[in-house]
């Protein structure tokens, strides 16, 4: 069951309208909506109307008593709404969800681009091994990717602390204390998915000219200033998309803390998709729906800035 | 100007669709209140059954009902295994699509949601209840009417080493709450201890080892109408469980999944769960090269205060049979085959699945085994929470009390306080 965030934007089938038409325009233009007919039954059936139910649902007290009969519940228009503002764990959960954006993001892209940079230009034995083994986390089933990480972060035992004992350090209880089990899943989740990252930023990196960075290099730039003024501006619409890729994963993160940590100790990793999924099975559907479509909306604000502000210049 | 058409075709469209909808007058879950479902008649029972059951219980069903086929050649049985992880909302989908099966095996804290859904059939008056555990009894009435059978039970008891406590001097299990702590403190100091006893510090599940403690010094979280967390009692009983974190003697952060470890290497000498804990910390001894270790061991009952009676908490899993089915004769033939003493000792061969029948626990298969004996003792006196179709969601907002009370020293009056607000917003969805 996942929460109904719709991602997608309703394609509105455009019509060519001409002010004289002939009859074979006209032909072809049924001959189209007749083409287009299975996708739209089917887009109505499983993906608008969905949309339009849940949106009706945030807008109501329906629990799942009342999904018999859909219809015969009331109306409390923003009541949801204004109870999730109000609930202090739907906060607590949305500061989570900030937190692991605001670090994550810029950590799993910067991970991502150097891994990329490495690959690119400064391994080039066994580069085939190393994409695949940086790729592997990826690919990999998050519950085996968790009981691997419980044993690393494990107080006692823990790979972690035991390396961290050889120079002295008395490691935390990682998953078990507030202040580092969201640090910890944050780093998990790098882990996780700066794989999905390199390999755009691979693709992104060939399309720079070698010829530029030997003119700039024979200019006198180092690497770190060919970097900056040649290397950046070219895969600048790479890095967009996988900044708002990512943020928009990371905005619904939900699987790290499911399987790591049931969202505690006292509520410090619960985030925000995970107590919209509890609220689903408690059977409070119009809540839940509500904080489904405060999720989306925050989702698409963000992208949109993100948009405005790292989008070409001059577009 | 299109555009103010438009909006006036949607107004109105939204008009049209806001009048069809509403609450009706009445309350919801409402069904005359009938005191037991109609009877039913067994000799000519017939059709075919759509059984769901989860877990081990899944597994082995097939296996049982051979037998009850052979001997009703005119019902058949198909048992779906259900996953646990997701088997409450496939119930809950199922009764919303009307695809429910016949029989299924229903978690005893399911039984209110389901029924305030009104998806199941009333027991019918010609199944006696009254020979079972009367904990198990109450887990099947749904404000005042049984919708089930009790198929198998569970209850939770203090485990100890017998070995560390001779070290300490306990002789025997203290029966008062003070004396209790007192041992479990006196453990913490034997050599090889770490902690005295394993408590789980919140999250989910933990009232399961908080109520017994709270039962067992006559709190109780509900009267017959709404949810009564912040009696004097309840509260007592919150701080009574808080202080073996406050004073040291169990962990307040312990590692997932190493209770069992802890107990046999005698890092943490005791603890507080069901029956199956006993082949666990048996064949994870075994493992060690420690045969004997079921004498290194046993269980004691809940300790009391105030003079109350030990009451421990009774889980395990009901048999109901869904409103819509087609062969509801043949759907209660089951049921009541699969609630007879002998059924019941032959799934216990087969699952270990304590009977819920106190019948059943005077065959020798069970009396024999002196713990298991205790536990049959515990589960006379074991009691369950309330089935409101809310109890789900309110005990949540407990775990996460219990859990700053644990980690944070939070007071049991300000916890519980906190959990009967949650409570009173929610109610009880009756």
């Amino acid at each position: 069951m996942s929460t109904p965030t719709a991602a997608t934007t309703p394609q509105e089938a455009a019509v060519p309208t001409r002010t004289s038409r002939t009859g074979g325009a006209r032909l072809e233009e049924r001959a189209g909506w007749l083409l287009t007919l299975p996708f739209l039954l089917l887009f109505v059936v499983f993906t608008a109307w969905p949309v339009i139910q849940s949106v009706f649902f945030s807008f109501t007290d329906i629990r799942n008593k009342d999904l018999r009969t859909p219809f015969a519940v009331d109306f409390v228009w923003f009541e949801q709404y204004a109870k999730a503002f109000a609930d202090p764990i739907f906060r607590q959960a949305a500061f989570n969800t900030g937190y692991f954006v605001v670090v994550g993001v810029p950590l799993t892209i910067i991970v991502a681009l150097a891994a990329a940079i490495a690959l690119n230009s400064g391994i080039s034995r066994f580069r085939a091994f190393f994409r695949l083994g940086f790729y592997t986390p990826v690919i990999t089933s998050i519950v085996a990717v968790a009981v691997v990480w419980r044993f690393l972060l494990h107080p006692d035992s823990g790979l972690v602390n035991t390396v961290l004992g050889w120079v002295g350090i008395d490691g935390p209880n990682w998953l078990g204390s507030t202040t580092w089990s969201m640090p910890s899943l944050i780093a998990m989740a790098v882990w996780r998915n700066f794989g999905t990252g390199m390999i755009i930023f691979l693709a992104g990196l060939q399309a720079v000219p070698t010829q530029l960075l030997e003119a700039s290099a024979i200019d006198g730039a180092n690497a770190w200033q060919r970097f900056l003024n040649v290397v950046l501006p070219i895969i600048r619409p790479t890095v967009l998309f996988v900044m708002v890729t990512t943020t928009i994963g990371y905005l619904q993160f939900f699987e790290e803390p499911f399987v790591m940590t049931k969202g505690g100790p006292l509520n410090s990793t619960i985030s925000a998709s995970m107590y919209t999924y509890q609220q689903f099975s408690f059977g409070n559907y119009g809540f839940a729906a509500a904080l489904s479509y405060l999720i989306f909306i925050v989702i698409a604000i963000i992208t949109a800035i993100q948009f405005k502000f790292l989008s070409e210049k001059g577009d | 100007m299109r555009l103010s058409h438009k909006l006036v075709a949607l107004a109105a469209g939204t008009a049209l669709v806001l009048t069809g909808c509403g609450r009706d007058e009445g309350t919801p879950g409402d069904n005359g209140g009938s005191p037991a479902g109609e009877a039913v008649n067994t000799a000519a029972a017939k059709g075919t059954l759509e059984v769901w059951a989860m877990g081990a219980e899944g597994e082995k069903l097939p296996e049982l009902v051979k037998e009850f086929t052979a001997a009703h050649p005119d019902i058949k049985v198909n048992v779906t295994p259900v996953p646990w992880d997701s088997a409450h909302d496939k119930f809950v989908n199922s009764i919303t699509a009307g695809t429910t099966p016949d029989v299924a095996m229903v978690g005893t804290t399911w039984m209110g949601e389901f029924v305030g859904m009104d998806a199941l059939d009333p027991t019918p008056s010609s199944i006696k209840l009254d020979g079972f555990f009367p904990g198990a009894v109450d887990t099947t009435m749904v404000d005042g009417t049984s919708y089930a059978v009790p198929w198998y039970v569970e209850t939770r008891m203090a485990y100890y080493r017998t070995d560390v406590a001779d070290k300490a001097g306990v002789t025997e299990v203290p029966t008062d709450q003070a004396g209790f702590k007192d041992m479990a403190a006196k453990m913490k100091q034997q050599e090889g201890s770490k902690w005295g006893i394993s408590l789980q510090p919140g999250r989910t599940g933990s009232w399961q080892t908080v109520l017994p403690f709270a039962w067992s010094r006559g709190a109780e979280i509900a009267s017959d109408d709404a949810y009564t967390f912040d009696t004097p009692e309840m509260v007592a009983a919150v701080d009574y469980y808080g202080s073996y974190f406050k004073d040291g003697i169990a962990d307040p952060n312990p590692p997932e999944g190493q209770t069992e470890a802890d107990f046999v290497s005698g890092a943490v000498p005791m603890f507080i769960s069901g029956p199956w804990m006993m082949s666990l910390v048996e064949d994870l001894a075994a493992e060690d090269g420690d045969d004997a270790f079921a004498d290194k061991y046993d269980v004691a009952p809940i300790p009391t205060a105030n003079g109350a009676e030990s009451a421990s908490f009774l889980g395990g899993s009901n048999l109901a049979v869904f409103k819509d089915t087609e062969s509801r004769d043949a759907a209660w033939t089951l049921v009541e085959w699969l609630s007879q003493p002998e059924t019941q000792i032959t799934w216990y061969g087969l699952t270990s699945d304590l009977p819920s029948l106190q019948a059943a626990w005077d065959d020798d298969t069970l009396a024999k085994d002196e713990k298991l004996a205790k536990f049959g003792v515990a589960l006379k006196t074991a009691k369950v929470p309330p089935t409101f179709p809310s109890f789900e969601q309110v005990i949540e907002s407990f775990d996460n009390e219990i859990e700053k009370v644990a980690k944070q020293g939070l007071s049991g009056a300000e916890a519980m306080k906190a959990v009967q607000a949650q409570a009173d917003s929610i109610g009880t969805g009756q």
